[in-house]
């Protein structure tokens, strides 16, 4: 492999709606958490445990798997300062890499723009899910949003197969051509034959793609399945977008956060397994994040919004291992209730951008931040 | 009217608010509740029509969520789409209207699926939206059939025995009726929905009375919701659209009338003690502030005035001498005592 | 009525609205063209379906708690109105002083600063400043709660200078400093509490409370001020009639007017319109209205210089497709779709990206963005079961006999669905999509469904066309 990255690609697995740290990487020896816990709490039998402090909550056993295998790094304590605890705007910081600004531009819409400047490859950045993550977007970068992979493209709908190839065909010719120095009608036909180009490249990935693998129906089993399919299929794509929610998990939180990481954890351990069987192991990273941690102190049902969470970076170059602090939880050490977050967010994305994309950090993130050593060299 | 004897005089005292908002796929909490019943041990069946996550919970007076079921969101058996009203049978079936799916769904008080039937359509036993029921002591149902403007009376299999009504504003007539009640003598109660006011029958669908008219003042009506009748044939209406609750005696003076007084509830209680940011400036504020005029209809107000009723939809007596008025905007319910 | 007036008929609604039926402009043609302007400009009962049928069927849009459903809310005006212009007028002002759900999380009270605009924003835009200055949205939005006397902060002020009424360079930063310490006490009820559960995004424990004005006097500074020349004990409504009396925001304002109705750029000729515009501000006392009737009266409008040269917005496309389709005229369970789809394109409603708005013209198109705007709108003109499709599939069928060939058919289909202009490769690409399968017999017993779904095809096909992402 080389050393620019040229081979490598990011899975960014976005766990909407703030997923509750002390519940998925559990201090089952830490008196507190059960104190604050009297109603959202797992019990220490219950917990896959990683070491004589912190163990994984129940239904994570793939990524325990992984993490045996020294594939998980582990980034405690995540977070940025002056934590904002809203959905959108945590979101879109998280997202514009800017926690003072409301920024216009997506950290990885920004990679995209480095990883192919001229716009080469229209399917260098692609989004599994409708509508397109603020993380992606940048203008003038195109990203391709893929919500059914099969009939991605013009007229899904068309259900009679040879209509809707006459009806592309139709598009083709009215899209094709200049207008007689109309820049606007130019513009508009450049745009409508680059999507169609998109399109057609990208419906070949199912075809192509066979594999040992079965994932699960839910949502976040099959866009991993997609990831994987379109990763296969040599498009160029070096960066995946998908999302799983909601975790916002203010009520019947031990059984709504249960059902998600069964998901997302089943989701993770399939797709490193599809990874495996096609000797890709090594050429996918995957990053997991949330917008924020979630109160110390449950409600009676669920949590409330916090701050200081938790991240994880999982692949076969990935160093094994924790990163990060995890935060104290006695009273003195607490942010307004919250987990005291010890680490800001760009640090764990200037590492990934630089060790592992190759690419140069600080104009993307907006600022220097010290890297984790958490890519093998 | 039939003459009766003067109802004797009504007072309806606050008793506790129920509820907090639920934005989860289970758990304790309403979200967007439409309507409630209350079975014989006292537990408290909602309707929670929220389309994410329609499901029915379950709890006590005193605040015990208890329980909660229902196949979520869809069109297969056991799911809701649109559910409108609940109501028991005798033998304490939970029956659920659904007004997309023109059905009505009987589940046990355990959560089990035991019958569906309904057929869309305007031809006799056919629905087209149906909202409010309500029982007779033999079991017959009385079924409001919004968008067909009717009644309907079904046996309790769903085998259809009668109807009466149609689109209008005359006597007998329904424009989008929602609820229905019946009284101890059998009469039945419809919550006339868009004809602003409240028509009582007798148990074959012959007009007997109407209660209110259109508009905000006391005694009249805005798109009332929910119905139900009290031993002495007090008539208490949810007035959806003037945001209160009002009860009518027997001749149709007014008795009583509430605007909404909630107060925390226990869950609410423990949602503040966990984020004391946000009890310390509410307990500063003024939550029944003065509002400029632009934000003086019933709705503006209660959308900014939170003790306030917001959106009650449905109005039920316990026969234990309590009134619950369910609030969908506010995804809890007051609870009153009768007396 | 000549196919010229139909045209510039559908010009004027595709503008002042969201396009119009064949119908209604067949209504409009017989009104008049300056007759139906004033109808545009002086709206009766709108007609839209009422809200109580809403509230009782989408359970959320009692509380207004989730955008999708609070922009649907607004969708269903736009498409059920009869007064197209008040919604078009209200979505201006709200790409203009844009205002974002993101950092509010509040809908219900942005729906209110939308009804704002549907009060007022046709008339003065002073009234229109003074009532922006105390919407609770927008005071939240630029931290106008945040601006106290002795410890101002000048984000309001400043916008308002730059982005809502003059434009940089008219005005200096003392300007601003002066204007801001006017609007201090300007901020809305519990402030705080609103505030914290803002913040926090939260709903608990009974769900949204929505926001009201309120003036703190003892958080005023009543002291003097000197605001562009001017020196006095000035408060926000004197800041708002200062302001509106500046050559500058006369110009603002008509600029914006008319890249949002006439024209994405402005030519030379385009200049001479904005002038007649500005005076038409002045002579009214800045009435909006007066405004427009200069644009769409003006023979620039009425012209080829003004037709087709804007990129429909996404709520266009949305709107303009649904209200062609006769779709959503009733409660419909997939009414918030709309929202997410006009999102999907680009164009959040109540979300606007930042306080600049959205960037317009040809910044609308991306392959993504017009793959969706594409797959709804063609969606949306193939399905025949709409009562919209069907009345185009009626007129079709009572024309020439009722059996079309490709070439008549394509061209009865432009013309019912606008008339839509195109270029001849276009033309020539419908047709080649039609005469695959011959002439198209819509009273034939035997085809006529068949018919009918190849004039779905068709329609769904223009919509697809370059042109058709014109307004």
């Amino acid at each position: 492999m080389t050393s620019n990255g040229h081979n490598r690609s990011l899975v960014v697995i976005q766990l909407s709606g703030g997923n509750d740290y002390l519940n998925t990487l559990v201090p089952y020896n830490e008196g507190l958490y059960y104190d604050y816990r009297p109603a959202v709490s797992i019990e220490p039998e219950q917990v896959l445990k990683l070491d004589d402090q912190y163990g994984f909550r129940p239904g994570m056993e793939p990524v325990k798997r992984l993490w045996d295998e020294g594939k998980v790094a582990i980034v405690n304590g995540i977070g940025y300062p002056n934590p904002n605890r809203s959905h959108f705007r945590s979101m879109d910081i998280w997202h514009t890499a800017l926690p003072e600004d409301i920024g216009n531009e997506g950290w990885l819409g920004r990679a995209i723009r480095e990883l192919d400047p001229k716009g080469d490859n229209v399917l260098t950045g692609v989004n599994f899910g409708r509508g397109l993550p603020r993380a992606l977007g940048c203008r003038g970068v195109p990203v391709a949003s893929v919500g059914n992979l099969e009939t991605y493209g013009l007229f899904p709908d068309m259900e009679d197969e040879s209509l809707r190839k006459f009806a592309l065909e139709t598009f083709a010719k009215m899209y094709g051509g200049a207008r007689g120095g109309d820049a606007v009608m130019d513009f508009l036909g450049q745009t409508g034959t680059d999507a169609l180009k998109g399109a057609d490249i990208l419906r070949t990935a199912p075809a192509v793609y066979s594999s040992g693998v079965e994932y699960a129906a839910d949502p976040m089993g099959q866009s991993l399945k997609s990831v994987a399919q379109v990763l296969f299929a040599d498009l160029g794509t070096r960066i995946f977008y998908t999302q799983h929610g909601s975790f916002d998990t203010h009520s019947g939180e031990l059984k709504t956060h249960a059902q998600l990481w069964d998901e997302v954890a089943g989701g993770i351990g399939d797709f490193m397994d599809d990874l495996k069987e096609h000797g890709r192991e090594d050429d996918v990273a995957i990053l997991v994040f949330s917008e924020f941690g979630r109160r110390i102190k449950d409600n009676g049902s669920g949590t409330d919004h916090g701050s200081g969470g938790i991240a994880f970076v999982i692949g076969g170059s990935v160093d094994g291992g924790m990163y990060g602090e995890y935060p104290s939880m006695k009273e003195e050490d607490q942010l307004d209730g919250d987990l005291h977050f010890n680490n800001d967010f760009r640090s764990t994305y200037s590492t990934i951008l630089e060790d592992w994309m190759g690419l140069e950090a600080a104009p993307i993130v907006n600022g220097r931040f010290e890297s984790f050593d958490l890519i093998k060299n | 009217m039939t003459t009766q004897a003067a109802a004797p005089p009504l007072t309806l005292k606050y008793a506790k608010t129920i509820g907090i908002v639920n934005n989860g796929l289970n758990g304790r909490g309403f979200a967007y509740p439409c309507d409630l019943a209350v079975s014989g041990d006292g537990r408290i069946f909602v309707m929670n029509r929220w389309d994410k996550a329609p499901r029915v919970g379950i709890c006590n007076l005193d605040e015990d969520y208890v329980g909660e079921f229902g196949g979520g969101y869809g069109k297969d058996a056991g799911q809701f789409t649109l559910p409108v009203s609940i109501a028991f049978d005798s033998e304490e079936r939970l029956y659920v209207t659904d007004e997309y799916l023109d059905r009505v769904s009987i589940f046990s008080t355990d959560g089990e699926l035991l019958e569906t039937w309904g057929a869309a359509g305007s031809g006799d036993g056919e629905l087209n939206g149906p909202a409010g029921i309500a029982f007779d002591p033999d079991d017959n149902l009385y079924l409001v059939d919004q968008r067909n403007h009717r009644v309907q009376r079904f046996s309790r299999a769903g085998e259809f025995l009668g109807k009466w009504g149609s689109h209008g504003d005359g006597p007998g007539e329904f424009n989008m009726p929602w609820g229905a009640a019946l009284d101890s003598g059998g009469n039945v109660y419809v919550a006339d929905w868009r004809n602003d006011r409240v028509q009582k029958f007798t148990p074959d669908g012959c007009y007997l009375a109407s209660f209110g008219d259109p508009g905000s003042g006391e005694g009249q009506l805005h798109r009332p919701a929910g119905v139900a009748v009290d031993g002495n044939g007090n008539v208490y209406v949810a007035d959806w659209g003037n945001e209160r609750v009002q009860v009518f005696a027997p001749d149709g003076s007014l008795a009583a009338l509430l605007r909404g007084e909630a107060t925390l509830s226990k869950w609410a209680s423990e949602f503040l003690a966990a984020n004391p940011d946000e009890k310390v400036v509410r307990d500063k504020s003024n939550l029944i502030p003065d509002l400029p005029l632009h934000l003086s209809s019933p709705y503006q107000v209660s959308s900014q005035t939170e003790p306030y009723f917001w959106g009650p939809v449905s109005v039920k007596l316990d026969g234990q001498g309590r009134l619950y008025v369910t609030e969908t905007n506010r995804h809890r319910f007051q609870v009153y005592d009768v007396a | 009525m000549s196919s010229r007036d139909m045209e510039m008929m559908a010009h004027l609604m595709r503008r002042a609205g969201f396009g119009a039926t064949r119908p209604e402009l067949e209504e409009h043609v017989a009104r008049g063209y300056e007759a139906t302007v004033e109808k545009l400009l002086n709206p009766g009962d709108p007609h839209n379906l009422p809200d109580d049928v809403l509230r009782r069927y989408h359970v959320d849009m009692g509380e207004s708690r989730f955008l999708d459903t609070a922009g649907a809310y607004w969708i269903y005006r736009m498409v059920t109105t009869e007064n197209p212009l008040e919604e078009k007028i209200a979505l201006f002002w709200h790409g203009l002083f844009a205002t974002g759900y993101a950092k509010l999380n509040q809908a219900r009270s942005l729906l209110n600063q939308i009804e704002m605009f549907r009060r007022v924003g046709l008339g003065s835009f002073r009234d229109l400043l003074v009532e922006l200055s105390k919407d609770p949205a927008m005071l939240v939005w630029l931290d106008n709660n945040d601006n106290h006397n002795g410890a101002i902060n000048e984000n309001y002020g400043r916008e308002l200078l730059e982005l809502f009424s003059m434009g940089i360079g008219n005005y200096t930063e003392q300007d601003i400093k002066e204007a801001s310490r006017a609007f201090t006490g300007w901020t809305l009820g519990n402030a705080e509490y609103m505030v914290t559960r803002s913040m926090k995004d939260s709903i608990w424990p009974y769900g949204r409370i929505s926001w009201h004005f309120d003036f703190r006097e003892w958080d005023h500074d009543d002291g003097e001020k000197t605001f562009l020349g001017e020196t006095g004990a000035w408060d926000g409504d004197d800041i708002v009639e200062i302001i509106c009396k500046q050559s500058s925001a006369a110009e603002f304002v008509c600029r914006r007017i008319f890249q949002f109705f006439a024209a994405d750029e402005i030519d030379g000729e385009g200049e001479e319109v904005v002038a007649d515009m500005m005076r038409s501000y002045f002579e009214s006392d800045y009435e909006i209205r007066s405004v427009l009737r200069t644009l769409f009266n003006s023979d620039y409008f009425r012209s080829e210089r003004s037709m087709y040269k804007r990129v429909k917005a996404p709520v266009e496309v949305v709107v303009g497709a649904v209200r062609i389709a006769g779709s959503y005229r009733e409660p419909t369970l997939e009414a918030p779709q709309l929202a997410s789809q006009a999102l999907f394109m680009g164009q959040g409603l109540l979300m606007p990206p930042t306080v600049e708005g959205w960037h317009e013209g040809d910044e609308w198109i991306d392959s993504g963005a017009l793959v969706e705007r594409v797959n709804f709108a063609a969606q949306e003109l193939r399905n025949v079961e709409l009562p919209g499709v069907q009345d185009i599939i009626y007129r079709l069928a009572h024309m020439n006999g009722g059996t079309l060939t490709p070439a008549e058919l394509v061209n009865g289909c432009l013309d019912l669905m606008g008339p839509i202009r195109v270029s001849d490769e276009t033309r020539e690409a419908l047709t080649g999509y039609v005469a695959r399968s011959g002439d198209v017999p819509l009273r034939d017993d035997d085809s006529a469904e068949e018919s009918a779904n190849r004039v779905g095809e068709v329609l769904g096909l223009i919509t697809a066309t370059r042109e058709y992402q014109l307004a």
